[in-house]
């Protein structure tokens, strides 16, 4: 540590040498993890570079293809440590809590519900919130109701385990029809997939039809206290046979991210179990048909909610230098409180902002549809993130990738889920 | 007259050839110098650093403390999932790196044979076959998931009822990694096999057809015998590429699909290198990654100096 200050000292030594002041920063560095929003971000960040006659520079690590911790350590390795970086959760937060900066007295801090908080103390600015659920094709399901002899698919009676069951038998019946590969539009977890199935899908089994907030199966779990949860697991797993079970094969088993989505872009599917970021493909594919999102059937019982939170935060680099710090710290403040980062917020990155001050609202649908479900209140928690990383993806992941790839059965795909979360404790015991 | 003979003949005799020899080792050092530093700092000091790093707690930034062998102590005694996994990754990518050992020179020297028998194009072919190496190991990734998820997968279609999903499976899966690997490297290696061949003496060949030797027994007997050295080298970096590989393996299959170990669902093509990286960054514990790095490095070190002795035994003057 010391050597990096000498050294860091050393090179901030010599740029005041070469003239450039020392007081007033002229680099902005934001390094995020949001590849879709690139463009939008980009553009924003030359507006503030043009009011603030700085160079802002942002770089997008995210996706299948980039690592935004691994990016990230580089960063620092290499005495480039990033102004603004992305935290998704208090994992991250107390991986780098050494270079976090306590942002409790920024003025936006009032203004939100979803600011990143950690012992009493804001942390994080809230990048956006952001909801899943089953997208659906609305045009397919009413194309499906008016076709003759069949049951009729009530979109606002899609939040139990037994209406899917029966609604995606009925569509699987008529898939030439529809002109549809499959019903649903699901990855299984391989090629680098993994997070559908063991982040998203998996925290169904953590808080459908909770009250928000509410932590105690999560509780339970993380001491590897499943039997009190014995029946919810296996209504879960349940589920996740019947999404795996009316997937495109190909999809499920070897697909990726454009595959997953692309089917339901170019209306092979009827539902898509991903959230809204998957908008700006959309767009890109020119989809044109209504869409929204209807709650996930992961329970025999009626869960009438969809699962929304921040996913993620801005955070600010307490060991950059006071100029930048303050540099990154307008950045946020210019985001949050101006009309051009509102406009960037809704309109540029097409973000549900999580600001209350905001007028704008998206205009992508299944934004729109976030919206309306956290207007009405019926919203779940995102609870997979109180879970290690390496435990979702290592531990977790491989056991839906079998069950999707047929290798174990629904039995065995059950037991392999239970006795991995009984063994949850032991896990971090070895971490 | 005398005096400037005995100084020139003084001059001849030691200055001059100091100096010859100082410009000599000027212009050695000159020229090493640049490669030498870079060398320096990218391989030499990282890995003394990554050696150090194995012995201490590190968390990627930050001062770490010594905690002797407790990384080593913990791969070892690796019990549960976690050993299970290294052990897995371990073997799997042994079993990848002979199957692809022999897969790759058998292609390869093949391809040699016939670009080297005066062929019609045979240019044409050698520049053909060399053509992939020029891609990087993502790009040739990203390009085959496309041919294994959508091509194979329609052709497929005209001969079984469900499409062939090559990486769904974890052996096909291993598979694919190998050939899509090997569509690159093989080239290459042809490449160092044809140089081999055109250097064998044209009349040791004459002499073996002329005294009535088959094919068969000219390849066994003669060539064979005088490519040893090319075996020594393409052995060498097939054995030392095929426990590296990284680049394929994450850009075509990302670890997946999952395979069942000791009753445990764990991710199936896991090869070594991507096996330590993810102990880095997705299990965010550095110095254990040093230490699984370590320990791939000494294993490596150890199979490729046999290697490479065993080879030169064989090799023949002539």
């Amino acid at each position: 540590m010391k050597k990096f200050g000498f050294f860091a000292g050393s090179v901030l030594s010599l740029a005041a040498l070469a003239g450039c002041g020392g007081s007033q920063a002229s680099t902005l560095y934001v390094l995020q993890n949001k590849p879709e929003i690139d463009t939008a971000m980009k553009e924003f960040g030359e507006l503030f570079a043009e009011e603030k006659g700085v160079d802002v520079k942002i770089t997008s690590c995210g996706g299948d293809l980039c690592q935004l911790g691994t990016q990230l350590q580089a960063d620092i390795a290499a005495g480039e440590a990033p102004d603004i970086f992305v935290i998704d959760g208090i994992p991250a937060y107390e991986q780098y809590k050494d270079m976090i900066l306590d942002l409790s007295n920024e003025v936006w801090v009032d203004d939100t519900d979803v600011a990143f908080s950690y012992d009493g103390k804001v942390f994080g600015f809230p990048v956006a919130i952001e909801g899943w659920g089953m997208a659906f094709n609305k045009d397919l399901i009413d194309e499906y109701n008016a076709l003759p002899n069949t049951v009729d698919i009530v979109i606002d009676d899609l939040n139990t385990y037994g209406a899917y069951q029966t609604a995606f038998a009925a569509l699987d019946a008529k898939k030439t029809d529809l002109g549809i590969d499959s019903v649903v539009s699901m990855a299984g977890g391989a090629s680098g997939m993994s997070w559908v199935t063991n982040d998203h899908n998996f925290n169904s089994l953590l808080s459908a039809g909770l009250e928000y907030g509410d932590l105690s199966v999560v509780e339970d779990l993380l001491e590897g206290n499943v039997a009190p949860h014995a029946d919810r697991l296996n209504q879960y797993s349940n589920w996740v046979n019947l999404l795996f079970q009316y997937a495109d094969q190909n999809v499920l088993k070897t697909g990726g991210y454009d595959q997953q989505v692309g089917a339901f872009a170019n209306e092979k599917a009827v539902f898509l179990h991903q959230g809204n970021w998957v908008e700006p493909f959309l767009a890109n594919a020119e989809a044109t048909f209504e869409r929204g999102f209807a709650p996930h059937g992961a329970l025999t019982t009626k869960t009438d909610g969809i699962f929304v939170a921040a996913p993620s935060w801005y955070v600010v680099n307490k060991q950059a230098t006071p100029a930048r710090q303050q540099l990154a710290l307008d950045f946020l403040e210019y985001m949050a409180t101006t009309p051009e980062g509102h406009d960037y917020m809704v309109n540029g990155a097409g973000n549900i902002p999580a600001f209350k001050s905001v007028e704008l609202s998206p205009t992508a649908p299944l934004s729109v549809s976030v919206q309306e479900w956290a207007a009405e209140g019926k919203i779940y928690s995102w609870s997979q993130y109180y879970f290690d990383g390496a435990f979702r993806y290592d531990t977790l992941g491989p056991i839906y990738t079998a069950r999707a790839n047929g290798t174990i059965t629904a039995q065995v795909f059950l037991t392999q889920l239970r006795t991995a979360l009984e063994s949850y404790p032991e896990f971090l015991e070895n971490k | 007259m005398k005096q400037k003979s005995s100084k020139n003949s003084l001059f001849k005799s030691k200055i001059k050839p100091f100096i010859d020899k100082n410009q000599k080792s000027l212009v050695f050092w000159g020229f090493l110098a640049p490669a030498l530093f870079a060398f320096t700092m990218t391989i030499i000091i990282p890995f003394f650093l990554g050696f150090y790093y194995s012995f201490t707690n590190w968390r990627g930034f930050g001062t770490p403390d010594f905690v002797g062998f407790a990384n080593y102590a913990r791969l070892f005694n690796g019990t549960g999932a976690e050993g299970v996994r290294f052990l897995y990754s371990l073997t799997i990518t042994f079993i990848f790196a002979i199957f692809n050992i022999i897969l790759l020179n058998v292609i390869a020297f093949s391809l040699a044979l016939l670009v080297t028998r005066g062929l019609k194009f045979q240019n044409f072919y050698r520049v053909g076959f060399f053509l992939p190496n020029l891609i990087g190991g993502i790009v040739l990734g990203y390009l085959w998931k496309f041919i294994f998820n959508s091509v194979v997968t329609d052709v497929s279609l005209f001969f079984m009822p469900e499409p062939f999903l090559m990486l769904a499976d974890r052996d096909t899966a291993i598979l694919a990694i190998s050939l899509t690997w090997g569509w690159q490297y093989a080239g290459y290696l042809m490449m160092i096999y044809v140089t081999a061949i055109q250097n064998i003496p044209q009349d040791v060949v004459e002499a073996s057809s002329i005294d009535g030797a088959s094919a068969f027994q000219r390849i066994r007997h003669i060539l064979l015998p005088m490519v040893a050295p090319a075996f020594t080298v393409t052995l060498f970096l097939t054995l030392i590429n095929s426990f590296k590989q990284f680049d394929v393996n994450f850009a075509l299959t990302d670890g997946g699909p999952s395979t069942q170990v000791a009753g445990l669902s764990i991710w199936g093509t896991k090869l070594i290198s991507m096996y330590i990286l993810d102990t880095y960054q997705v299990s965010l514990n550095p110095a254990l990654a040093q230490a699984q790095a370590v320990v791939f490095f000494v294993i490596l070190t150890l199979i490729s100096l046999a290697q490479v002795t065993y080879n030169k035994r064989k090799e023949v003057e002539a």
